[in-house]
């Protein structure tokens, strides 16, 4: 069982009305792959990530998660064994970060208020941020606030972890703090699917990478065969010109 | 911001999976809208015939006499007996709408009038309160008295309390004469329009405010004094985001007109109730007073939506709303 | 120590008739503060949920809960209390009132939350479910208690506008303050007062509507997010 691959995405099709925005999207994820998917805007990498915790839901193909179809898992349940980080952090507004991390093991695992609060701060402690435990989001920076958000998804153990862009809502001077955080996942083990623009972060820590164009893979390879090597002229245009731009913040 | 605004992507739709699905509440919205426009139609051409028919001494049929007759309606019943509460409810909506309407013309001149006189008044308010010192104090005490107590309870006083006020207008020439309304109907002009325009200056004044206040420097750096900021560069845009809270005052006047009633004003409610204690029908008159009133707010609403998408500045959105 | 009594009798004697029947008055108050706090409960009690089907609800539910509320708030307070009383029946007159003050507040009501609900970031509902909460859970812990703080302004407006339309009470001669009022100007050799007896009232009813206004600031306040911008 644990030989299967923990992710398996297989011929995926997303349509939006007549507009088809995954036309066949096909590949595997080991336990602690760091797949990184990069692209023009447009090319579905974020509908792709959404299609994995059906947040949107998908009309071909299919997407197992340990060997289970994602379609027929209840949403529920599937959603507590994949983690997901957002773009502009979504943290909830009226509750303390602390309480952020807290909500997930509470209402959904039915962990007592105890058990939640000591978990949350050791999530908050991993992130570097145990000072602000009781700080509401909108009393926290950027680069704080999505650093709570990566706790809050890791607070329910998941199995995997989606990565939404994670630090394009970012200052460049606060991007270096969640890239961190994010480098020692890897390191431990977690398996992320990570959509993102951080140059660094993929040659450092990605076991793939993934050039999505119009709802299609254009090429798909470690990083060095991609950063050096690459097959099509475009996904060298792609990555130089993503390196110029965000490979450099540390 | 949502997610996808960031980067244009198309990905920006992919909260779909729990937002419901707004592809499909186009056309049905439009449906609905398009039968509205019919049932305003249908139902303002038959207003104004019947307004029409009254005015001119009876053109079609006599004054206060229904187009169709009751006895037909009800025949309707006869011949098809499963709907002969239907029927025999409608008849006798026919027998009193004639009168109704009639009614429902004071209602909506009441009304128009009433707000109209106001705006002015309500200009000078929310200018004073956004600009002015003393006369924003007294602004102020003058909003906070009329919004603070019950619009009955002005009425009353303009009308039970202050008997010199029905007195002077009694006392103009020509008044409860023809077509000019009795004492009682210019006591509550009175009160509709001081409450009106407190209410009124209160959404100018929040529009006011909303303007950048860059804009009133960037008035005064033209050249412009500050009334002429003000006059030509605040009140444009103000006004505008007005629009709103505006129509939301319009509402409430067309429904609280109906508080005339209670100082002798023969407006919609007024009828509706004495024609209820003659029948005690008291339910069927009271709906269809209710439909009227109904009538008169669904058709302002929309009215005002159509002048707010007309004077809409292209590219600014509406700031303000309410 | 001034003498109450000769301190009355400086005043006119309409204003002595006013004084005089405090008493009666007051007990027209609470019936006024009574109706408006029942109304105020029957209406959010039905505008909350009202409020979550239009939002949530499936394309039937929430266009039913959209066209009775145009009906409810289209229609003039005194003509649905009118109805409730004469026409349905309902009864006592307080009964009456509350069930049209109520249900015309729900209508008001479900619009304040309505906004509320919308104006909450989509994103907190996406990260809500993406934690695993279900829709109901999210609505429950994660929507709502930022949509009801935000509804604060919206319902103080509403809690004013029902205390002053409970005086419409006196359309079925429900005893609150206003009906009392105009109770002692119509007795025999008072009509004179008419003026004294309702701007007295007017400053009570005054005085309640600053009270709340105050007191509802102070709340919105208190309940206030740390940090955030407020609204």
């Amino acid at each position: 069982m644990s030989d299967d691959p923990l992710v398996r995405v297989d011929d995926l099709h997303k349509r939006y009305g007549d507009e088809e925005v995954l036309k066949g999207i096909s590949f595997e994820m080991d336990r602690q792959d760091v797949q990184v998917l990069v692209g023009p805007s447009g090319s579905g990498k974020s509908t792709l990530l959404r299609c994995v915790n059906r947040l949107t839901e998908f009309q071909g193909g299919e997407i197992t998660l340990d060997g289970t179809p994602v379609t027929e898992m209840d949403v529920d349940d599937l959603r507590r064994q994949v983690g997901m980080v957002f773009q502009d952090f979504n943290l909830f507004a009226h509750l303390t970060a602390k309480e952020n991390i807290m909500l997930g093991p509470r209402r959904v695992l039915g962990k007592t208020e105890e058990e939640a609060a000591e978990r949350a701060l050791d999530e908050l402690d991993r992130v570097g941020l145990a000072a602000q435990a009781d700080s509401y989001p909108a009393e926290l920076s950027g680069g704080q606030k999505q650093r709570v958000g990566i706790a809050r998804a890791l607070a329910m153990d998941p199995k995997l972890m989606l990565f939404d862009e994670p630090t394009s809502a970012l200052d460049p001077e606060l991007i270096g703090e969640v890239v961190e955080v994010m480098e020692d996942l890897a390191e431990g083990g977690m398996t992320m699917l990570v959509v993102t623009h951080e140059m660094g972060f993929a040659r450092a820590a990605a076991t793939d990478i993934m050039f999505l164009d119009q709802g299609r893979i254009v090429e798909h390879g470690p990083p060095e065969r991609l950063f050096e090597n690459p097959e099509h002229e475009r996904t060298a245009q792609f990555l130089e010109r993503l390196t110029r731009l965000h490979g450099e913040t540390r | 911001m949502s997610a996808g605004e960031a980067d244009g992507d198309a990905d920006a739709d992919a909260g779909g999976g729990v937002a419901p699905d707004a592809r499909t509440a186009g056309p049905r919205r439009s449906r609905a809208g398009t039968l509205k426009y019919v049932a305003g139609a249908v139902l303002w051409g038959w207003v104004l015939l019947r307004w029409g028919n009254d005015w001119l001494g009876g053109v079609f049929v006599p004054r206060g006499q229904a187009f169709v007759p009751p006895a037909t309606v009800a025949g309707l019943g006869d011949a098809i007996p499963v709907l002969a509460g239907v029927a025999n409810g409608l008849a006798f909506a026919v027998h009193y709408l004639p009168n109704l309407m009639n009614a429902m013309w004071l209602t909506v001149v009441l009304t128009v009038v009433s707000i109209t006189l106001g705006f002015p008044l309500a200009v000078a308010l929310a200018a004073a309160r956004s600009y002015g010192h003393y006369t924003g104090w007294a602004a102020l005490g003058f909003v906070e008295l009329f919004r603070g107590t019950p619009l009955l309870a002005q009425l009353f006083v303009l009308y039970y309390g202050l008997p010199w006020l029905p007195a002077f207008f009694r006392n103009l020439p020509f008044v409860g004469e023809g077509i000019v309304p009795a004492q009682a109907v210019w006591v509550a002009v009175v009160g509709f329009t001081l409450n009106s325009a407190a209410y009124q200056g209160e959404y100018i004044r929040g529009a006011i405010d909303s303007v950048d206040p860059g804009q009133l420097e960037a008035g005064r750096a033209v050249g412009l004094s500050k009334l002429g900021s003000v006059r030509y560069v605040v009140l444009p845009q103000a006004l505008r985001y007005a629009i709103p809270g505006w129509t939301n005052e319009l509402v409430y006047l067309i429904k609280y007109s109906s508080l005339a009633a209670f100082i002798t004003v023969p407006e919609l409610l007024y009828r509706a109730q004495a024609f209820a204690s003659e029948t005690y029908r008291y339910t069927e008159l009271f709906v269809l007073a209710g439909v009227l009133y109904l009538g008169l707010v669904v058709t302002a609403s929309s009215l005002m939506g159509y002048v707010e998408g007309r004077v809409a500045i292209p590219g600014l959105g509406n700031a303000e709303g309410r | 120590m001034a003498d109450p009594v000769l301190a009355l009798g400086a005043l006119s004697a309409d204003w002595r008739y006013v004084f005089g029947n405090v008493d009666y008055l007051l007990g027209g108050l609470w019936v006024t503060v009574g109706l408006t706090v029942a109304s105020l409960l029957v209406g959010f009690v039905a505008g909350l949920p009202a409020a979550v089907v239009e939002v949530y609800g499936g394309r039937y539910s929430s266009a039913l809960v959209r066209n009775v509320g145009v009906v409810l708030r289209g229609t003039p307070i005194v003509v649905i209390i009118m109805l409730a009383y004469f026409a349905f029946g309902i009864s006592p007159a307080f009964l009456a009132a509350t069930a049209a003050l109520g249900f015309r507040s729900g209508a008001y009501q479900t619009q304040i939350f309505r906004g509320a609900i919308e104006s909450v970031d989509g994103g907190q509902m996406e990260a809500a479910r993406a934690v695993g909460l279900s829709k109901t859970q999210a609505v429950r812990h994660v929507v709502l208690p930022q949509a009801l703080r935000r509804s604060v302004p919206g319902f103080q407006n509403e809690v004013t506008i029902v205390l002053k339309d409970t005086s419409i009470a006196f359309a079925i001669g429900l005893a609150e303050l206003f009906t009392k009022s105009a109770d002692l100007y119509q007795s025999i050799g008072h009509t004179t007062a008419t003026f004294e007896l309702i701007v007295f009232i007017s400053a009570i009813y005054f005085a309640l509507t600053f009270v709340t206004n105050r007191s509802l600031e102070a709340l919105n306040d208190a309940v206030a997010i740390p940090g955030g911008k407020g609204r």
